[in-house]
């Protein structure tokens, strides 16, 4: 099968509140990332975007945004998931043969300009959960963290502990939009109380923002960079829509989307061969459930692998060292951005979240309430 | 190195209708998959992945894909959601064509729907224009890239479409009359469609031209009605086709591409309003598409056309922008009965999408429909009996600027 | 460049009439007589609470129409300190509890208000059993909430 590999990546500052329109941030950005690599738009041969007309308050909302990517009459699309689907469509783009080169780019505005749990709300189904009010993306969240706590004795302090763990990544993140120097688990412990247990320290920083990667074949890819990074698996799995219907814990779609991700790339044991993951989670909760269902940590292990500070920046499988979505989470963008952290560390250009000798990383994002489908990318540098 | 990849099946919910109070939205979806499945051998099982679609906003669900994952069999498989406007119906089966041209899945399934009549699709479109012309007026032109707003005339689509309208009959030496004859001819068209929305047999110019004017020259008669319904359709590579003994009654797709210019209702390029009926966009990829399939001269090499035409002077635009005839040829055309189902180039033999519109299907629809007409299987008398080779089918979309492009044929190219 | 950010304003009002669906229909009449019902697959024999169109693990249409036990297991539960109202999150006047049941003979969980004597009486494995409302409207509050048995 023919290689697909990522030549360029970049994301912007996150912010609560960003000082220029959607328009700009994207224009801004793929233009400093074409100017970055040394190419121009004509470089690019198709262009996938991830964005949501409800997200984005217009319907049909690319009608304004493709131009300032530089698809203006060129190839162009939209999928309306998270970006990591998009690079996922671009990947199948490239490997038919009939392009070259693709460009990504996942943004929202969800820091400032719409109630992210409003969108939230209009994915229930208006027949029966929306009108009940009762199960929504917070509440669904904290059904599985309850079940995942009483079944392994995992504390709130053990959350707590886990959540100071990805803010302090957050803090040496330069692209975060929550910085909280002052972050201990005293302080996780005293935030707000709104779905037991889920405190408002535990919920992801919906942000102002944008990620933008470009994709390239192989026999094209050192042109661009003499470091790519090359997609070797990828799975995608969707689960029952119903949370009634679904094993919150072993999160069947999740662990079936990373074993076809592991299978393609030629993972047989994921603990031992994964140097790194980056995961959409949108509550620190989600953490410990996504990584045993990815077969990083074993079934329940979750105190110990916070004891043991294994998921830490020099553990032995730190997990979002970029601090993740509790640093940033600008929706639709959020797991292409975990595309792009673990791609600047396979690159060696993490910063001071730096982890040394990483050469395989797994990427992961996720959609709809309690993660029911869900995107793993398994890379390599 | 290509993967041949064909369209072996094409399912319907029914009859497309503007009011299905009796179904929500996965009920709605859910038959148009049986009916897919039930055409061929295959079982849900036999489904790798799954490409979906609408707009969402019309129906006031986000990603309703998810609520609806047990009505198409999607528990436990690859989900992609793709909407792109108009041409989301294109837009997703394009997907589906990648999702095995990539060579990650051999059997995959493509489904566009609309359900409206929960919502207003108007106030749907006028969401697009909307924030942006609040922002002219209070601010002045939006000037981040060089480019300002204009043209923002009427509201929703109509009122972009008329400007369109008048540009397309002056180019063609054109008048209204001739808006009103493609329109009478679709609805008759639809007539021997059994799954069409608005059926009138024997449709008279006459009948069209009796219909209020909205935006000049459009009359009611020449826009698309609001329609509830789905189509699924199932893709597979050319090993599988040979594995499950199809050769026969499957349709090769043979070239795609899709394309984008700027928004507005007046393409807006370097500070000069161009020509909305240019649509230089569709050239541009057609030209890319055909160059794709092998067809050295679209005049001769394509036998017929399904094309997206929210309104009636479309009928005659696209054919032209498609290559199908010369530049302004089209009311002449049609004059002298060549767009007829029994012409020598019939468009939209379906009734096309002025006769039926369900929003995100539309676009697929389309490609659904040429399918059927490679397969020979088009139901109700809207066959076309002339030999078939290669059947060109397109979407619009966006604002003025979406343009999706397929070529389906009887014999796979040669790679 | 000005400092100021200017935004604009501008609420989608949309009003949607969401058809309900043919099972929930089933439901929501069941709950006007005081009755649970959950549909069960011909193949697999599971029960889903509300009834589903459709199971999603054998694809087979579901309109076998059963009436289920009102007392169950509570599996999971989670006390609600706030209400997300129209996308805001917003303090309730008194916690509350949203919990999963299984119902007796089902094979879903069904989410429920459970009412205690105070939340913190509330645990997981505790049997449960529906409380309805006085008079009963054909809606999803005619089944008031879950109390411990």
């Amino acid at each position: 099968m023919e290689k697909v590999a990522l030549v360029g990546y970049k994301q912007t500052k996150h912010t609560f509140e960003s000082p220029v329109a959607r328009e700009r941030i994207i224009y801004e950005l793929v233009k400093s990332l074409y100017k970055d690599m040394g190419i121009t738009k004509d470089d690019i041969d198709t262009f996938i975007l991830a964005s949501n007309d409800f997200t984005d308050g217009r319907t049909i909302s690319e009608v304004f945004t493709v131009p300032r990517i530089g698809a203006y009459m060129k190839d162009e699309t939209k999928v309306e998931a998270d970006g990591l689907n998009a690079a996922l469509y671009a990947y199948m783009r490239i490997l038919s043969g009939l392009y070259n080169t693709a460009l990504v780019i996942g943004f929202s505005m969800s820091g400032s300009e719409f109630r992210v749990p409003l969108t939230q709300a209009y994915t229930m189904d208006p027949a029966y959960e929306r009108p009940r009010a009762l199960i929504n993306y917070y509440s669904a969240a904290a059904l599985q963290a309850g079940a995942y706590m009483k079944k392994y004795r995992f504390t709130e302090e053990d959350l707590a502990a886990l959540t100071v763990k990805n803010l302090e990544n957050a803090n040496n993140n330069p692209y975060s939009a929550r910085k909280e120097p002052d972050a201990s688990v005293d302080k996780v412990l005293g935030s707000k109380l709104l779905y037991t247990p889920i405190r408002q320290a535990h919920v992801s920083a919906y942000a102002d923002g944008a990620c933008a990667v470009v994709l390239s074949s192989k026999k094209m890819a050192r042109k661009f960079t003499d470091k790519p990074v090359w997609i070797d698996g990828v799975g995608h799995l969707m689960d029952t829509y119903y949370i009634g219907d679904r094993d919150l814990l072993k999160m069947d779609s999740l662990a079936g989307a990373a074993k076809k991700a592991y299978k393609m790339a030629g993972i047989k044991n994921p603990r031992k061969e994964i140097d790194l993951a980056e995961l959409h989670t949108n509550f620190a909760s989600e953490e410990p459930v996504f990584t045993e269902a990815m077969g990083l940590f074993k079934p329940g292990s979750a105190k110990d692998v916070v004891k043991n500070g294994e998921s830490r920046i020099g553990g032995s499988i730190p997990v979002n060292p970029s601090g993740g979505p509790l640093g940033a989470n600008p929706v639709n963008a959020t797991g292409l951005i975990r595309l792009a952290e673990a791609s600047a560390q396979l690159r060696k250009e993490a910063g001071k979240n730096q982890i040394k000798g990483a050469k395989t990383a797994v990427v992961h994002a996720q959609d709809g309430p309690g993660a029911q489908s869900n995107t793993v990318f398994v890379i390599r540098r | 190195m290509k993967r041949n990849v064909a369209i072996i099946s094409v399912g319907y919910n029914g009859r497309f209708v503007s009011k299905r109070p009796d179904v929500n939205i996965p009920e709605l979806i859910q038959p148009a998959v049986t009916n897919a499945l039930g055409k061929t051998r295959l079982k849900p099982e036999d489904i790798d992945a799954y490409v979906v679609g609408n707009m969402h906003t019309f129906e006031g669900v986000n990603q309703p894909h998810l609520w609806a994952s047990e009505h198409f069999n999607g528990n436990m498989k690859p989900v992609m959601r793709i909407a792109t406007g108009g041409t989301t119906g294109a837009s997703v089966y394009q997907a589906a064509y990648y999702h095995v041209a990539s060579g990650l899945y051999d059997v995959v399934m493509a489904i566009g729907w609309e359900k409206q009549d929960e919502g207003d699709s108007q106030v749907g479109l006028m969401g697009i224009l909307l924030p942006e012309a609040f922002s002219l007026f209070h601010f002045g032109p939006d000037t981040s890239t060089d480019r300002g707003i204009a043209g923002l005339g009427g509201g929703g689509s109509t009122g972009g479409a008329a400007f369109q309208a008048m540009s397309y009959l002056a180019k063609a030496n054109a008048g209204i009359e001739h808006i009103d004859r493609v329109a009478a001819m679709m609805r008759s068209n639809a007539a021997k469609n059994p799954y069409a929305h608005l059926q009138q047999p024997g449709c008279t110019e006459a009948d069209i031209a009796k219909t209020p004017i909205i935006s000049y020259p459009l009359r009611f008669g020449h826009t698309c009605p609001t329609s509830c319904g789905a189509i699924a359709m199932i893709l597979v590579s050319e090993e599988k086709a040979k594995k499950f003994g199809l050769t026969d009654r499957i349709a090769w797709i043979k070239g795609l591409g899709s394309g984008t210019s700027d928004a507005t209702t007046g393409n807006l390029i370097e500070g000069q309003i161009t020509d909305p009926a240019e649509q230089q966009i569709c050239k541009i990829v057609a030209k890319k598409v055909y160059s794709m399939a092998g067809i050295k001269d679209p005049k001769k090499d394509i036998q017929m056309a399904e094309v997206y035409s929210g309104f009636s002077h479309q009928d005659l635009m696209w054919p032209e922008r498609l290559g199908l005839v010369e530049e302004g040829a089209s009311p002449k055309m049609l004059d002298k009965g060549a767009f007829a189902i029994d012409g020598e180039i019939p468009i939209n033999p379906s009734g096309g999408v002025t006769s039926t519109n369900a929003i995100g299907a539309s676009a697929m629809v389309r490609v659904g429909e040429a399918a059927l007409q490679v397969m020979g299987l088009a139901e109700g008398g809207h066959q076309v009996q002339r030999k078939i080779e290669n059947v060109v089918a397109h979407g619009w979309g966006g604002l003025f600027q979406f343009v999706t492009v397929t070529v389906l044929g009887k014999t796979p190219v040669k790679s | 460049m000005a400092g100021e950010i200017v935004k604009t304003s501008v609420p989608i009002t949309f009003m949607y009439k969401n058809r309900v669906g043919r099972s929930l229909e089933t439901y929501i009449n069941g709950l006007k007589g005081k009755k649970i019902v959950g549909a069960k697959c011909p193949r697999c024999k599971k029960v889903y609470v509300p009834p589903r169109t459709v199971c999603g693990k054998c694809h087979k249409l579901l309109d076998n129409i059963i009436e289920l036990d009102q007392q169950g297991v509570l599996k999971s539960f989670t006390v609600a300190y706030v209400n997300i109202i129209n996308g805001e999150i917003k303090d309730t006047q008194e916690p509350y509890v949203i919990g999963l049941i299984k119902l007796k003979g089902a094979s879903s969980l069904l989410s429920a208000v459970i009412k205690a004597s105070s939340p913190g009486a509330v645990k997981t494995g505790m049997k449960v059993r529906a409380v309805w409302k006085d008079t009963t409207r054909g809606d999803y509050n005619d089944l008031a909430y879950f109390e411990p048995v």
